[in-house]
């Protein structure tokens, strides 16, 4: 796709303003009805979806041109996609997020790249992760664990960890419970280890497309050459990029089942049982990759056609991506089925939660705003009262652990896996 | 050169000019303590055409014309003249009922047209109009409301005008314009009857508010030669039910619950010596009356009409009565002689012989403003305190409270009677009408309505609205003929 | 006009860099409106661009930034959540600084005893109607719904919309309000200016609110509204809304204290019958004709499939060819919605007993379809909280209101079948979405307690077709034609029109006026209180002397 594929989507943007908030029958008080994190940052409506579908119009018509402060309104935004959600409330037509992909990808062709990401991503040409370190180290989170290494034999699984959970100390732990829950389910599960590559998601929601075709093509292969049937993954990033980004950019569709998915299953039919009690409150945060965004695929290749004389459809008819059919229920399903484990809601949740802060490369370039972000969840997930703040993405966890650092928060960042490795007592703490 | 006389005259008909000295002394004062000045003619214009031109003529000689349209006794000053050599306009001739539309719920009627007299008129449409508190048989409605007299259904009280809608207006230049909707038509009501229009909104036209510049402007804005005022359904089940309590704080629970519901349509708060007066029929009885009394009470009127009328009574009598019971209080079909009967003649009727205001003593005064719910037991003990320094019974005080805008906001109006002819009583009121207006305006109550000395109290604290107003004023009486003196004019 | 760097940095000085931008992408999207591709040259979707937008967080702010542009001579124009052309600067060659309300964004005070709440101008309504509906209170939503300003609405627009029939016109709920005049002059309004609180929007003496709106606001074309009172209604349903299901249509149970219809009837007769016999009756809370927005043709099939989650736009198409969904058009054809709200269970009892004596009477009836659970919960929930209304552009993101002349329901169904007529006539181009004559809405009342109603005719078109545009402006001009044909006046059409005119034509426009008393007295309080004309037309004048052409 080019920008101008989307030059008919911004001349039908009628400035209503509804990317700024959720969706508004979901709206429970004053504080909490905003929806967009980069407009409560940036504050001028450029930093909506609505306001990126004209920044792109005047770009495109050569009204103006990319500045600094242009740069910085395109990509400030965690590409959360509640923009999308919120539109699609009431338009069948418009497709806001895929525009501000699109938007980006022009940008950093062009050249207008931001400059804190750069690094970045010159870290993931070399050593194929977001996080700059050497590639050689990735496996070392399972170092301790007897885990199948895909290079050598194969499996029915393989456990993607991802780029967070493989380097970051303190959040390995997660990956490695995950192995161990799906061990004692008895699935037969491998990893890459140091030849698994980044998804590539997060570099292109970042705008870099080419970057997550080279590592969707690493990756694609060494599961190709294993004989994998089913990726699972703990984080929510490489769910939504091994569901929703590979099969329309690189034609394979491949089974990705996220570990809370697979959790809920494996309860579910008997092969997990809870057997220690974890008393807690929690309340849980869904991961934008997960819920809104982490719906199923449909192939479409179409056009646009008018019916009714003048009303959009298309032929053949085109997959909504409302939202509202992500993963919601599943990682509920796990947390109530926890002795011990009292839920309660924040009052933005599944397809109108509140985003994290981390996503869109927010986290690597822009960490003022991903804090002001995340101290707004945080905020939002003290009201309920909770112990600790639950989510599945090592993104998320990341951001708010170093929010709740900042802010002297008392809430407990946790993944769900790590409360069913507890209930399985099978954790391993940090 | 034509002098004064001869002009009016020529405009109004010498049938209609009066200067005979006992009429001219009788417009020189009213039942207010307002300084007296005796005006210099009453002129009593029939049509539109009279009326614009004595305000054309008033401005080429600078004469200060005030408009009233209601008969004796007044209240609060604003037809007294405050600057020497004024005409009285009287619009009491003007009495044409142009319209009554059934179906639009809908009446336009001239400035002359009184309570007693509409009231018959829709009776035999179906119809009635929310009324003010007791209103003499010679007041005027059209008056009435633009000097935003509350009325005594809150729950129809949308906005401080209602039921006022748009008005025909000779405004201070003399030119002729209409509010609201009607000001976007033809200069014609026929016209705009032919076209359809119903002059049912009073917004406008275009982005002013003309309507509203002219209430509470007593007269100093322009003159209304007709007024378009929505009305309702006269209900044909109607019963009255009573809500006592020793102390005004025991009902507020219950007043803020029942105006917030919207439940009933005559919602009224009294204390004691307000309700007597205001049923009884001779002088002397009120006091006695009031002894038996309960020392506060809301009054609460539920009418029935259209479909199942009986159904709507009883509905709202169990929701009512489940009301005062949550609040501890109870709900009484009468009380001391006084029931549904008697309140059906003083809220849908008008008062009988003399008003009820000076049946008792002859005079009266009148301490009102607008506040919240909250705050009208702390005004009370205002104006009560202050009565006590000066020795005024205050058992003698009649307090009102209207719920007004569905009960945001309450009109507290407290009558002082006093014998006019007691020149230590007469002081005495003046005295505490004085301190406890300035005490009261120090506590936050809104004199809305600056009558009188209040004019200068209000804009003397309120630059702004005194920088608007004379600016307004300038616009649509530059020369300043209408009513000058009063406000802030 | 060059405006010297000096005002941008005095702004800036006031503000804080951060709230302050003259970046030509950022001020596109301000300059980017709706509607403007109707009005301006070349089809294009930009009103003027402003010279900056700045962002003021308190009325002092904003007193001083507009202090600065008087110096200057830079216009003003405020806007708040916009979503018209008319609230983006109006002229090209006149440095327009658009003050962006959005950090202006504190509900101030919720008295909730004596019910009203203070806000300031970036407060949308949702916001305000959660919190006070905690405390069994409501607010009235305007048409254009929840994601809209209150203080917008109230002080500088129109306020009307399904709730007014029982909570109110904003103009009637507006209490105590606070304006910035061009001039840099702080006016409070009503109680407030007497340092009397924010309880009441009158006097003190004549109302100094009448200055401020009128029929219409100055939709910031006069200063900038800040803050307001607004007052609320009861509220007898659940503390907190709690929606079910999958988007898009969320449904709201049905609390035991409301019912939920859209009524049906025969013809446009019996239409007026029975709204007047709900007005004489007194019943109802929430009162709108707000379905048909989808033309009567295509609502039934439309609003069904919205119902499913999984539903697209071709399975609207295929419904339309469904003989149950046909039947169902035809039943809803000329309909309305209806909710219902008692404070007690014998109280709602007895007005669906009223309401069914009413239907009887009359002959309208409860559309079966839509009064079944699963649709009348999506009823409640898009008429309680009005956050669907971004669906008036459902079909391909154009609409354009025409008509939507107020008067009594006699007068506006007389108007009824001729904006129906004239658009199965315009839809003929095929430029224009085809969903028959009947596309109107409009709101149970436009007056407070009933009376008056408008038949907004929804006109939708592709704005990214320059075609489907000059259709839509087509049928503008041709419901004008018809309206002088018929000898109606004028409708919305003509509004969204005049933005694009000149000054004379606008002109010439308000000299036909047959009263033109308050034009001059417009023009005086402009020059009074904008002695610098930096406010623009959307607060009409003439100017002193000019005549028109033909005289």
């Amino acid at each position: 796709m080019a920008l101008e594929d989307f030059r008919a989507d911004a001349l039908r943007c009628t400035r209503c303003t509804y990317c700024r908030w959720i969706p508004f029958d979901h709206v429970k008080s004053a504080r909490f009805a905003r929806g967009c994190p980069s407009i409560e940052y940036g504050k001028f409506h450029a930093y909506t979806a609505g306001g990126r579908y004209v920044t792109a119009l005047s770009l495109m018509d050569g009204r103006s041109q990319v500045t600094d402060k242009v740069r910085d309104s395109v990509f400030q935004c965690n590409m959360c996609g509640l923009c999308d959600v919120s539109c699609k409330i009431c338009r069948y037509d418009m497709e806001p997020l895929s525009a501000m992909r699109e938007l980006r990808f022009t940008l950093v062709q062009q050249g207008h790249e931001v400059p804190q990401a750069k690094p970045v991503i010159e870290g993931l040409r070399k050593q194929h992760n977001m996080l700059r370190k050497p590639a050689a180290e990735r496996g070392q989170w399972a170092a301790d664990l007897r885990v199948k290494n895909l290079a050598t034999e194969p499996a029915k699984y393989a456990f993607h960890a991802g780029c967070r959970y493989s380097f970051d100390g303190d959040l390995g732990h997660v990956a490695r419970t995950s192995i161990r829950i799906l061990q004692k389910a008895g699935l037969d599960v491998g990893i890459l280890g140091a030849r698994e590559s980044c998804c590539g998601g997060r570099a292109f929601n970042m705008g870099y497309r080419d970057e997550m075709e080279a590592r969707a093509s690493q990756n694609l292969r060494a599961w190709r050459t294993a004989g994998i049937e089913t990726v699972v993954t703990p984080c929510s990033d490489c769910y939504h990029a091994f569901k929703r980004i590979y099969p329309p950019e690189t034609g394979v569709e491949l089974k990705v089942v996220h570990m809370v998915e697979l959790i809920a299953e494996l309860v579910k039919n008997g092969r997990l049982r809870f057997s220690r009690s974890v008393p807690m409150r929690v309340t849980y945060h869904d991961p934008c990759k997960l819920g809104r965004q982490g719906e199923a695929y449909v192939p479409w290749n179409g056009k646009e056609k008018k019916i009714f004389g003048q009303a959009v459809a298309y032929d053949p008819p085109r997959p909504r991506y409302s939202g509202a059919f992500g993963v919601y229920e599943l990682p509920r399903d796990v947390l109530r089925a926890i002795p011990g484990i009292e839920l309660v809601e924040m009052e933005r949740i599944r397809e109108y939660a509140w985003c994290c802060g981390a996503g869109g490369g927010v986290y690597e370039s822009y960490p003022e705003f991903a804090q002001m972000t995340a101290n707004d969840r945080l905020e939002e997930a003290e009201a309920t009262g909770a112990d600790a703040l639950v989510s599945a993405c090592p993104w998320c966890e990341r951001n708010f652990t170093d929010a709740t650092a900042g802010n002297g928060s008392k809430l407990q960042v946790l993944d769900i896996v790590t409360l069913a490795g507890r209930a399985l007592e099978l954790e391993e703490e940090n | 050169m034509e002098t004064r006389r001869e002009a009016l005259v020529r405009i109004v008909g010498s049938e209609n000019l009066v200067d005979d000295p006992a009429v001219l002394a009788s417009h020189a004062k009213d039942e207010s303590l307002v300084s007296p000045l005796r005006p210099w003619f009453v002129v009593r214009p029939g049509n539109t055409d009279e009326v614009r031109k004595l305000v054309l003529w008033a401005n080429e000689t600078g004469t200060p014309l005030v408009a009233m349209s209601s008969g004796p006794p007044h209240f609060h000053g604003d037809t007294v003249p405050s600057a020497p050599e004024a005409v009285i306009v009287d619009l009491g001739r003007m009495k044409a009922i142009k319209r009554i539309d059934r179906r639009n719920r809908i009446a336009v009627i001239e400035p002359g047209v009184t309570y007693s007299e509409l009231d018959v008129a829709l009776t035999d449409f179906g119809l009635c109009i929310p009324r003010p508190l007791s209103p003499r048989p010679n007041k005027s409605v059209v008056a009435s409301l633009l000097e935003r007299q509350p009325t005594l259904v809150p729950r129809l009280h949308h906005s401080f005008p209602e039921p006022l809608r748009t008005c025909g207006v000779v405004w201070g230049t003399g030119e002729i314009a209409f509010t609201g909707e009607a000001g976007g038509g033809p200069l014609s009501l026929e016209d705009q009857w032919s076209r359809g229009m119903a002059q049912l909104d009073p917004k406008g036209p275009l982005m002013t508010d003309l309507m509203r510049l002219l209430t509470g402007a007593q007269g100093s804005m322009g003159i209304v030669v007709w007024a378009s005022v929505r009305l309702q359904l006269l209900p044909t089940v109607h019963r009255y039910s009573f809500v006592p309590a020793r102390e005004i704080g025991d009902l507020l629970e219950f007043l803020c619950k029942l105006e917030r519901t919207r439940l009933g349509d005559e919602v009224v708060l009294l204390n004691a010596a307000q309700l007597a007066r205001l049923v009884a029929k001779e002088a002397g009885e009120a006091a006695r009356m009031a002894v038996g009394l309960p020392r506060w009470c809301v009054v609460v009127g539920l009418g029935g009409a259209a479909f199942f009328p009986e159904d709507r009574v009883a509905v709202a009598e169990k929701d009512l009565e489940a009301l005062a019971l949550a609040c501890g209080l109870r709900l009484l079909p009468g009380l001391s002689g006084i029931g549904s009967a008697e309140l059906a003649r003083t809220f849908r009727g008008c008062c009988e012989g003399e008003h009820w205001k000076l049946r008792e003593k002859g005079g009266a005064t009148e301490i009102l403003f607008l506040t919240t719910l909250d705050k009208v037991p702390g005004f009370i003990d205002t104006v009560n305190a202050v009565a006590r320094t000066h020795g005024y019974p205050t058992g003698a005080i009649g307090v009102y409270v209207q719920p007004q805008h569905t009960g945001t906001a309450q009109h507290v109006e407290l009558t002082l009677p006093f014998d006019p002819a007691q020149r230590a009583e007469v002081d005495a009121v003046r005295a505490i009408h004085d301190q406890a207006s300035r005490a009261l305006v120090a506590q936050g109550a809104y004199f809305s309505r600056p009558y009188g000395t209040w004019a200068d109290l209000v804009y003397s604290r309120d630059a702004t609205a005194r920088s608007v107003l004379r600016t307004v004023k300038g616009i649509v009486d530059p020369k300043n003929i209408l009513n000058p003196g009063k406000l802030c004019f | 006009m060059e405006i010297p760097r000096e005002a941008y940095q005095a702004i800036e000085d006031i503000v804080g860099k951060d709230n302050l931008t003259d970046d030509p992408a950022l001020l596109d999207s301000y300059a980017f409106q709706w509607l403007a591709e109707l009005v301006r040259p070349n089809r294009s979707h930009y009103m003027p661009r402003p010279w900056a937008v700045v962002m003021p967080i308190t009325t002092e702010e904003v007193q001083a930034v507009t202090k600065v542009c008087n110096k200057y001579k830079i216009g003003i124009k405020p806007i708040s959540t916009g979503w018209y052309h008319w609230a983006a600067p109006l002229k090209d060659d006149v440095p327009t600084l658009q003050f962006d309300m959005r950090r202006m964004n504190r509900i101030i005070e919720i008295d909730e005893k004596n019910r009203y709440a203070v806000v300031e101008a970036g407060v949308i309504v949702a916001q305000l109607q959660a919190e006070v509906m905690r405390r069994g209170l409501n607010v009235n939503i305007i048409g254009a719904g929840c994601s809209t300003s209150i203080v917008a609405s109230a002080c500088a627009y129109f306020g009307s919309g399904p709730s007014t029939y029982y909570m109110g016109h904003n103009s009637d709920n507006l209490l105590g309000q606070e304006w910035v005049a061009p001039s840099g002059e702080i006016v409070r309004a009503g109680s407030l200016s007497s340092d009397c609180g924010w309880f009441c929007g009158e006097g003190p003496g004549p109302s100094v609110r009448g200055v401020l709106r009128g029929h219409m606001g100055s939709r910031g074309g006069l200063g900038v509204f800040t803050k307001c009172a607004i007052k609320l209604a009861p509220w007898e349903g659940p503390p907190l809304l709690e929606p079910q299901g999958p988007p898009p249509a969320y449904r709201l149970p049905i609390h035991e204290n409301f019912r939920v219809y859209t009524i049906g009837t025969p013809n446009w007769d019996a239409w007026a019958d029975t709204y007047y016999e709900i007005y004489d009756n007194g019943i109802g809370y929430i009162f709108h004709r707000q379905f048909n927005l989808a033309g009567a043709d295509l609502a039934a099939a439309l609003w069904l499939t919205y119902l499913d989650p999984k539903g697209t736009m071709n399975d609207v198409e295929k419904a339309t060819q469904d003989p149950a969904v046909q039947a169902i058009t035809e039943r809803a054809r000329i309909s309305f919605q209806l909710i219902l709200q008692g404070r007690s269970r014998a109280d709602i009892e007895l007005q669906d007993k009223i309401l069914d004596a009413i239907l009887q009477k009359t002959g309208a009836f409860k559309v079966e379809r839509f009064c079944e659970q699963d649709f009348a919960e999506f009823t409640n929930m898009y008429l309680q909280r009005l956050g669907h209304k971004h669906c008036n552009f459902i079909w391909v993101g154009g609409y354009m209101g025409s008509w939507m002349q107020g008067g009594t329901p006699d007068f506006a169904k007389q108007y009824a079948p001729i904006a129906i007529a004239g658009f199965y006539r315009d839809q003929k181009s095929h430029k224009l979405v085809e969903c028959g004559g009947d596309a109107l809405m409009g709101a149970g009342s436009t007056l407070t307690g009933g009376g008056y109603f408008g038949l907004e005719q929804f006109v939708s078109y592709d704005p990214a077709d320059n075609d489907s545009i000059d259709a839509c402006v087509k049928h503008m001009e041709d419901a004008i034609a018809d309206c002088k044909q018929h000898n109606l006046p004028l409708g919305k059409e003509h509004h969204y029109l005049s933005i694009g005119w000149t000054d004379e034509e606008i002109w010439e426009g308000l000299a036909k006026m047959p009263q033109q008393f308050v034009l001059r007295f417009q023009s005086k309080i402009k020059e009074a209180f904008d002695p610098n004309s930096l406010g623009d037309r959307n607060y009409p004048t003439i100017p002193e002397g000019w005549a028109p052409s033909h005289r």
